[in-house]
């Protein structure tokens, strides 16, 4: 270095005195000082190229270079703000939303999960007999078995969703967030507590429970204090003791916050019948093992379990999904159909950038041709827009993870309750991620205007009053460019209208009942003593008299306040819970176990129908004669009519029900009585599904497995007789106080508006219109950018032509046709072949649309108009600003 | 002007002991008669691509009149490589004008 330091330095000496000796030869043969000196130039040729060839065979000079074209281009930028604030910010919009969606997919699809060899968890489905693509929960005790047959597993655990319990004993009545898992379900995991222990091997829920708690529980409810272990509190009624503390951000595994997690035991004979599948089993692989020899081992394993246990297990087979792809592999599609979508929004971005950096390279066409007049290389210049471009598009990536960040937190605010939230984050993978899109929007926006730059013929450029000339291609390019803009604007307005759509269709939809002024709240009772009692020797549970008593009690005295017309209870409002079953027509014969008629269900209380609105279309609805010892009763729904009594009169039918998974039938026939109308129980965009109701007075004393809960659990519904304004704060204080009344433990809680509820169940599709409504925004203000800057461009370039227009007496209307007629002409190219794109890419989302088909003509017209009259507003501005030319003005320019 | 043949050129004159670059560049125009007509700024870029290849090497003497000057001389490994190059250079040559040769007897 220091030796090619040396070199170069004296390499200026060198030369001059070069020159000096040829110019005192010249003098000395005769000429003048000024003519030798000139003649001593022209004959060592140029100094500066003969200076850079030397510092070429030095070496080091792409860095050298590179440093002095990143200052050059530096410079560049600065001297010409408006273009790089534009550029900039265009590039980083695209870049930061690309980066956003990216995150969102690093974290759920890419990012291994927290827990050790991820990649050897997988979760064992069961598939019925007739069913071969639905993934059931298997039965608890079969994990027992599957432990002891297989040699592909490590180990085995199994574990539930989170359900909320109330718990006691901790301050005021409140409720938790429980899982109940199966001690090996932590080993599996691979998950060590940070204090105490997790469950032992026999540990399960019985009379007392050992629990093990989250940190986030031990910190909000013990201070995380260390001495928590063996401290008790109720869960649901049963005593609990704190085993265990497991670490921070352990929440398997939907990023849902978790407070303990509850013992089952698989080998209790509670489970002995297997009949329960209410668990998610989830096993590690050993090492080494792959997905296809487990999913072999496990082909033959339920072949065992059918012969030992024919009644549960005849025909049911075993399927492995690796964990990851089980819990986030449905959000690959939309994931991917998003990112498509800001990819859109870049490549605006970068033919925004590549227009607006041509519009420049054309208004320095002068300097280029004088430095390529001066020696510089063609690569030399192809090098050094470069270097310019690629300045920009750090700058804009620099600004894009900016945005990354604020789009993240967009992201999650617009997706409430979003899994794993706490996952998405801008991490090294992302910003690699960033880094790469940046050097593609550099290959993409600014290689075309570089190559164009340092093109042969640039000796033309030099010449006077040729760029007035020579729009021709250059311009041909340009148009183009806008033309490819408004064409991926509009497939993103396409979208973005089919949703809205959507969500327009979905308000529309009538839910079978009336969900204004009505207010909603869940009252669950806890499963403990003084509700349920375990029937000893099998999964069978007693509720006592005491549950009728509250039910019937907190709807008289709710009914009873001021200002409510009606209240009723239910297992679940609609589109938020329901339960499943099957059943048998009493007096026909039984239907084969694999058809038997399947329908929806929940218990109602006999004020419901009234309080919901729900329409009689026949009959009667369930009312307060209906009891215990009165024949059991049922309303079922019109789609329940349709499909199970055609054409026949379904009152006085009575029908044997059977819960859903169970194998054993109700004691009592329901008979029916009255036909309700449809109620969208499973969202507004689901079609109408058999359903009944049963009274909540008439149910079995005695319930089966989990079913109790749902006898426990259940919505008050309380009908307004005035306006419903937000939560009507006092009568949410008045039935919390008659609840409070009837039992102190017991908590209030999702208090809302049945319209709440009504909005909420269409989040998902909100959701998307949204974030497509945001893409599309983008596109099309990015859009807006590049029409406005290509006809401004055009007019600047054509204010000579104007002005001996309007010399020769052109009007102004004359002038504005001329500038009109180029961006209308351009947007409509767009819009067809943006028309074309739409049409193909929009069955993409096709799944998400309700209520209107990916190539509905209306939006596709909406949209083909509002894009027309957008790109009119952002041509016209410009177009205007052309017939205020002053003709002697323009003339005389230049 | 092939560059390897300038190179050559700079070799051969260094050939008759170190001088600076005016005179080098003088020499090849007188010794070539002025048929390889070389724009003298061309000169450096050799000289300098030379001294880094350890062909040639330099000194900083006085110039005639009494100003400071680099001297280029040529090294050992310089030598050898004219002797090679220079070798080559008369087979090719030689090889061209006897392809060159009868053909002119036939115009002739």
């Amino acid at each position: 270095m220091s030796r090619r330091k040396k070199m170069l330095g004296e390499l200026d000496d060198d030369v001059r005195q070069h020159i000096e000796i040829e110019t005192r030869e010249n003098i000395e043969s005769g000429m003048t000082p000024e003519e030798a000196h000139y003649a001593a130039l022209r004959k060592f040729g140029n100094p500066a190229l003969v200076k850079e060839q030397v510092r070429d065979v030095w070496g080091w000079t792409w860095l050298e270079r590179f440093l002095q074209d990143l200052r050059f281009g530096w410079r560049q930028l600065r001297r010409s703000p408006g273009f790089t604030v534009v550029a900039v910010l265009s590039l980083a919009l695209g870049i930061g939303a690309n980066s956003t969606i990216f995150s969102v997919i690093d974290a759920l699809l890419y990012r291994p999960l927290p827990y050790e060899h991820p990649g050897r968890l997988v979760v064992i489905w069961a598939t019925e007999p007739g069913h071969p693509d639905q993934n059931e929960a298997p039965p608890i005790a079969e994990s027992v078995d599957w432990s002891k047959q297989n040699d592909v597993f490590e180990k085995i655990g199994l574990t539930s969703f989170n359900s909320t319990e109330p718990a006691a004993g901790l301050g005021a009545p409140q409720l938790i967030e429980s899982q109940a898992v199966t001690p090996a379900f932590f080993d599996v995991l691979g998950v060590k507590p940070i204090l105490g222990r997790v469950f032992l091997a026999q540990e399960a829920q019985d009379r007392a429970q050992t629990v093990v708690i989250s940190d986030r529980f031990w910190k909000s409810h013990f201070n995380r204090d260390p001495k928590v272990l063996g401290k008790s509190f109720r869960i649901s009624g049963v005593v609990s003791t704190i085993v265990g503390v497991m670490p921070p951000g352990f929440a398997p595994f939907y990023g849902q916050p978790t407070d303990l997690w509850e013992p089952i035991n698989p080998q209790s004979a509670r489970y002995s019948k297997r009949i329960d599948h209410w668990l998610m089993p989830v096993a590690r692989l050993k090492a080494g093992v792959t997905l296809q020899q487990a999913q072999a081992e496990m082909n033959v394993i339920p072949r065992r379990l059918a012969r030992a246990y024919p009644a549960t297990n005849k025909g049911v087979g075993k399927r492995l999904v690796p964990l990851q792809k089980e819990l986030f592999g449905e959000t690959r599609g939309p994931l991917y159909m998003l990112l498509g979508a800001v990819g859109f929004v870049l490549l605006i971005a970068c033919v925004n950038v590549a227009n607006l950096l041509q519009s420049r390279t054309e208004g320095r066409r002068k300097e280029y041709a004088l430095r390529a007049s001066l020696g510089a290389g063609r690569k030399r210049l192809v090098q050094q827009l470069l270097v310019e471009s690629g300045l920009l598009a750090m700058l804009a990536g620099a600004f894009g993870v900016l945005l990354t960040f604020a789009g993240i937190r967009v992201f999650l605010a617009l997706a409430e309750g979003f899994p794993l939230a706490d996952r998405i984050t801008v991490n090294g993978p992302v910003l690699e991620f960033t880094l790469a899109v940046s050097i593609l929007t550099v290959l993409l926006f600014g290689l075309a205007p570089a190559l164009r730059a340092s093109s042969p013929n640039l000796d033309r450029a030099l010449r006077e009053g040729e760029r007035r000339t020579a729009a021709g291609s250059r311009g041909v390019a340009r148009h183009g460019l806008v033309i490819c803009e408004v064409a991926l604007a509009m497939v993103l307005l396409v979208g973005a209208g089919l949703m809205i759509n959507t969500m327009l269709h979905l308000q529309r939809v009538d839910p079978g009942f009336d969900p204004n002024d009505v207010l909603a709240m869940a009252v669950n009772l806890p499963e403990g003593r003084k509700y349920v009692e375990r029937v000893p020797g099998g999964d069978w549970e007693k509720w006592h008299p005491a549950v009728n008593v509250f039910h019937q009690q907190l709807l008289e005295r709710v009914a009873a306040l001021p200002g409510v017309e009606s209240a009723g209870f239910v297992s679940g409002v609609p589109t938020r819970w329901a339960d499943h079953g099957s059943f048998s027509v009493v007096g026909q014969p039984p239907p084969s176990p694999d058809h038997r008629p399947q329908t929806a269900y929940t218990e109602a209380s006999p004020g419901y129908f009234r309080t919901m609105r729900i329409p009689l279309i026949k009959g009667r609805y369930l009312d307060e004669r209906d009891t215990e010892s009165t024949p059991w009763v049922i309303d079922v729904s019109e789609a329940f009519v349709r499909r199970y009594f055609p054409n026949q009169d379904p009152i006085g039918k009575a029908i044997l029900m059977r819960y859903g998974g169970y194998e054993v039938d109700e004691v009592r026939p329901r008979e029916i009585v009255g036909v309700v109308g449809d109620v969208k129980q499973f969202g507004l965009g689901g079609p109408p599904t058999p359903f009944l109701y049963t009274s909540y007075f008439q149910q079995p004393v005695a319930l089966i497995g989990g079913r109790i809960a749902d006898h426990l659990r259940g919505d008050l519904v309380v009908r307004t007789t005035t306006n419903l304004h937000a939560e009507e704060p006092e009568l949410v204080a008045a039935a919390k106080k008659i609840v409070a009344g009837l039992d102190p433990d017991l908590p209030v809680t999702g208090v809302t508006s049945l319209n709440q509820v009504m909005e909420d169940s269409i989040g998902d599709y909100r959701f998307l219109m949204q974030l497509l409504g945001i893409f599309a925004s983008m596109a099309l203000l990015l859009a807006v950018i590049g029409i406005y800057g290509v006809i401004s461009y055009f007019v600047a370039d054509r204010t000579h032509e104007i002005g001996i227009r309007v010399a020769l007496g052109a009007q102004r209307a004359d002038v504005l046709r001329l500038i009109a007629r180029l961006g209308l002409t351009l947007s409509s190219l767009g819009v067809a072949i943006g028309l074309g794109l739409a049409f193909g890419l929009t069955r993409l989302i096709a799944g998400a649309l309700f209520g209107v088909k990916p190539a509905d003509p209306v939006t596709y017209a909406a949209v083909a108009v509002s894009l027309m009259a957008v790109a009119f507003l952002a041509s016209y501005i410009p177009a205007h600003r052309a017939t205020t030319v002053d003709p002697m003005v323009a003339l005389r320019h230049e | 002007m092939l560059q390897g043949t300038l190179d050559l050129l700079i070799l051969r004159t260094l050939l008759w002991g170190p001088t600076h670059g005016h005179a080098i560049a003088k020499t090849i125009e007188r010794n070539s008669a002025a048929v390889l007509q070389v724009e003298q700024g061309s000169l450096y870029p050799a000289l300098h691509r030379l001294i880094k290849r350890g062909l040639i090497s330099f000194e900083t003497g006085t110039s005639e009149n009494n100003r400071r000057a680099k001297y280029y001389r040529l090294t050992p490994k310089g030598r050898r490589r004219l002797h090679v190059e220079t070798t080559k250079w008369d087979k090719l040559a030689g090889a061209i004008a006897r392809i060159l040769r009868p053909a002119e007897e036939k115009v002739d």
